[in-house]
């Protein structure tokens, strides 16, 4: 096993299924920070990632083109976050209760749906396939061990580690970015210097929603080119996870997810390996054993006296 | 202390909640369905038509209240606690163990020490998440939610090879259980079995536990305003840790409960979510006890008009998804029931 993991180490395998697998964290844990970022911690990103998994696909099979569906779950996704803040924001339901119901919702919908419109129960599978493209790069992928690193990957994990660079520049650079922490910390201080403070709030669980559907998009097409009901399987809860741990920063949310795509990989790669000792279930345990640790090791340097942003407390 | 006129305004606002969680329901329903009354009759009228259906209303429930009692002990301390899934496996794996096991004691004695080892196992896994939040200061939030899937993998690979039973063939399962110990049916012929007797009489217990008693006092207290609690000497930590295990009792009572009256021995993914149906059940009831009765029928009479609705008509059983979703919002909705209080003060002419 050992073996396995350090061949693929080598010959740039286990990077690339990491790549894979970091993807749909990261982009969902960039949307959990802007709506923690902003006081609305939106622990959804479960739900609204298979509400776009099976939007974008649905869509973009019957539109033939795999922008519109990226769109379609986008917005899907947006509109449920939208709705979230309504309940949330308008009614004063909880948040976090909010959120509960938002994966409930998620679950329960596209299983309906895809009933109702595909006569189909557990998964779809479109006659026409619209992947999101891949990259590749010309000259460089002709490279032996660079070509396979950087040549050959969806748009959509270029697109992932782009956004992390548009949260950073989002949350310091502009004016919003100022408004959402504004709020987020202090928001009757906010309200006081007339920052709308709602409409904040609801563009924030907005942007979760958008970085959600990115994500759910690119679990049906570009990981897979189907819906299978539950397909999220976790990943919601792990980028919440990742939010968390992140420090409420983009680059500490692409730490996080770092870690949990290389735990997510070598469980694959373990799975996948002939005459392997360990049980797969304790390999899948991994990365949510990671979670715990990582959670406990990072209170425990927070209480060493490190100057750390108040958190959210529930 | 609430006043008599603020319970009644209460539960009229969560009538009002649950008849528009149903007019959502039923929209769809019209809107979606090419048989629509069909389908609406079975799902209202065909839970209660028949005793087999109105049985399995009632099996159904016995779960929901125990996995709801033991999320309302955890939410009334303040702790939001998601765990109860996973002490729920935890449960019925350990009491299932002891049912195989311990054979040879005498079936009443046997009876009891399954029904208490799955409780310990379930307060043991609960305490796990106590300890990481009163230790490491870990968001409970997400301990439980991980340690949710971990129990279920944990139990998984044990059922799957150790403790497997070698003629169940493909299914993954325990040995089945002696028949002495699994609950009978109540009345022979009506499939209601011993469980709601367990499920009742817990729900009495946590009555008094939480409302007559220093520990449930305490704990209490501790939710409703943790820093006077702190103020007046209570140990926040120990409110905390006792209250997660409580809860993770409880939650393992309902999984062995399940097992003992449904399954017959432990099979791998039987809860299949009455974990987190326990954390709709407590909302529904705003975590009392009596409303947890209430509330673990009605759901369960939703779950199997939906599955009565999915055979008799071209409605898949997911519907009752969208009336759940509505529940838990239209019930948490603040603003509704504020709107309702200002409107009678202002019929009442008080301010």
């Amino acid at each position: 096993m050992w073996q396995s993991i350090w061949s693929q180490l080598v010959d740039m395998t286990l990077v690339v299924v990491l790549l894979r697998y970091m993807t749909p964290i990261l982009l969902a844990a960039l949307g959990g920070l802007i709506s923690d970022i902003g006081g609305v911690l939106n622990i959804g990103l479960e739900g609204l990632m298979l509400i776009s998994a099976f939007t974008s696909i649905a869509v973009g099979s019957a539109s033939g083109h795999w922008l519109v569906g990226v769109a379609a779950g986008m917005t899907a996704a947006v509109l449920t976050c939208l709705g979230m803040g309504f309940f949330s924001i308008k009614l004063g339901v909880d948040i976090i209760i909010a959120g509960f119901a938002v994966n409930i919702f998620g679950s329960g919908i596209t299983i309906f749906l895809m009933s109702k419109i595909f006569h189909v129960t557990g998964n779809y599978t479109p006659d026409q396939r619209t992947p999101i493209p891949t990259v590749n790069l010309p000259f460089l992928q002709d490279i032996p061990v660079l070509g396979k690193l950087l040549s050959g990957h969806s748009l959509m994990i270029w697109i992932a580690l782009l956004a992390v660079l548009f949260c950073v520049a989002l949350i310091y650079r502009t004016p919003y970015g100022v408004h959402l922490r504004a709020v987020g910390e202090a928001p009757s201080a906010a309200k006081s210097l007339g920052i709308p403070v709602n409409r904040i709030r609801y563009s924030a669980l907005a942007w979760s929603g958008a970085f959600a559907g990115l994500a759910g998009a690119y679990l049906s097409m570009g990981m897979t080119s189907m819906f299978v009901k539950d397909m999220t399987a976790g990943t919601g809860f792990l980028a919440l996870a990742v939010v968390l741990l992140g420090k409420r920063n983009p680059v500490g949310i692409l730490i996080g997810s770092l870690i949990f795509g290389l735990a997510s990989a070598i469980t694959t790669i373990v799975q996948t390996t002939e005459g392997t000792a360990i049980p797969s279930q304790f390999v899948q345990m991994i990365p949510y054993l990671v979670t715990i640790g990582s959670l406990v090791v990072f209170e425990a340097r927070k209480r060493k006296g490190a100057a750390v942003p108040a958190t959210h407390t529930i | 202390m609430k006043s008599v006129k603020d319970i009644y305004l209460e539960l009229s606002g969560i009538a009002i909640a649950v008849l528009l969680a149903l007019a959502c329901g039923f929209a769809v329903i019209l809107a979606t369905s090419s048989e629509p009354l069909t389908a609406l009759s079975s799902l209202i009228i065909d839970p209660v038509t028949n005793p087999f259906n109105i049985g399995t209303v009632i099996n159904k429930a016995v779960p929901l209240m125990l996995t709801g009692l033991a999320l309302a002990v955890v939410f009334q301390a303040g702790v939001f606690s998601m765990g109860a899934e996973g002490q729920l496996y935890m449960g019925g794996f350990a009491g299932a163990i002891a049912g195989i096991y311990f054979d040879a004691l005498p079936f009443w004695l046997h009876f009891v020490v399954i029904i208490g080892c799955a409780m310990a196992a379930g307060a043991l896994y609960a305490a796990i998440a106590g300890l990481l939040k009163t230790y490491a200061n870990a968001n409970e939030i997400v301990t439980t939610l991980m340690l949710n899937f971990v129990a279920i993998l944990t139990t998984s690979y044990f059922v799957n090879n150790v403790f497997k039973d070698p003629t169940s063939g493909g299914a993954a399962r325990m040995a089945y259980l002696s028949p002495e110990v699994l609950l009978s049916k109540l009345i022979p012929g009506f499939s209601a079995h011993g469980g709601i007797v367990i499920a009742l009489a817990a729900v009495v217990i946590v009555y008094l536990l939480l409302y007559k008693s220093p520990v449930g006092y305490e704990l209490r207290l501790v939710g409703k305003n943790g820093k006077f609690a702190t103020y007046g000497g209570i140990s926040k930590n120990r409110v905390l840790l006792t209250s997660i295990m409580i809860s993770g009792a409880l939650a393992g009572l309902a999984g062995i409960v399940e097992i003992l009256g449904i399954h017959g021995t432990f099979k791998e993914n039987f809860s299949a979510g009455l974990g987190f149906d326990g954390i709709i059940i407590a909302l529904l009831a705003r975590n009392h006890p009596i409303g947890i009765v209430v509330a673990s029928f009605f759901y369960a009479y939703i779950q199997v008009g939906a599955q009565t609705m999915q055979a008799g008509s071209d409605m898949p059983r997911e519907v009752a998804v969208i009336i759940q979703v509505m529940l838990v919002l239209l019930v948490s909705a603040q603003g509704i029931f504020n709107f309702m209080k200002h409107n009678m003060r202002k019929k009442g002419g008080v301010v």
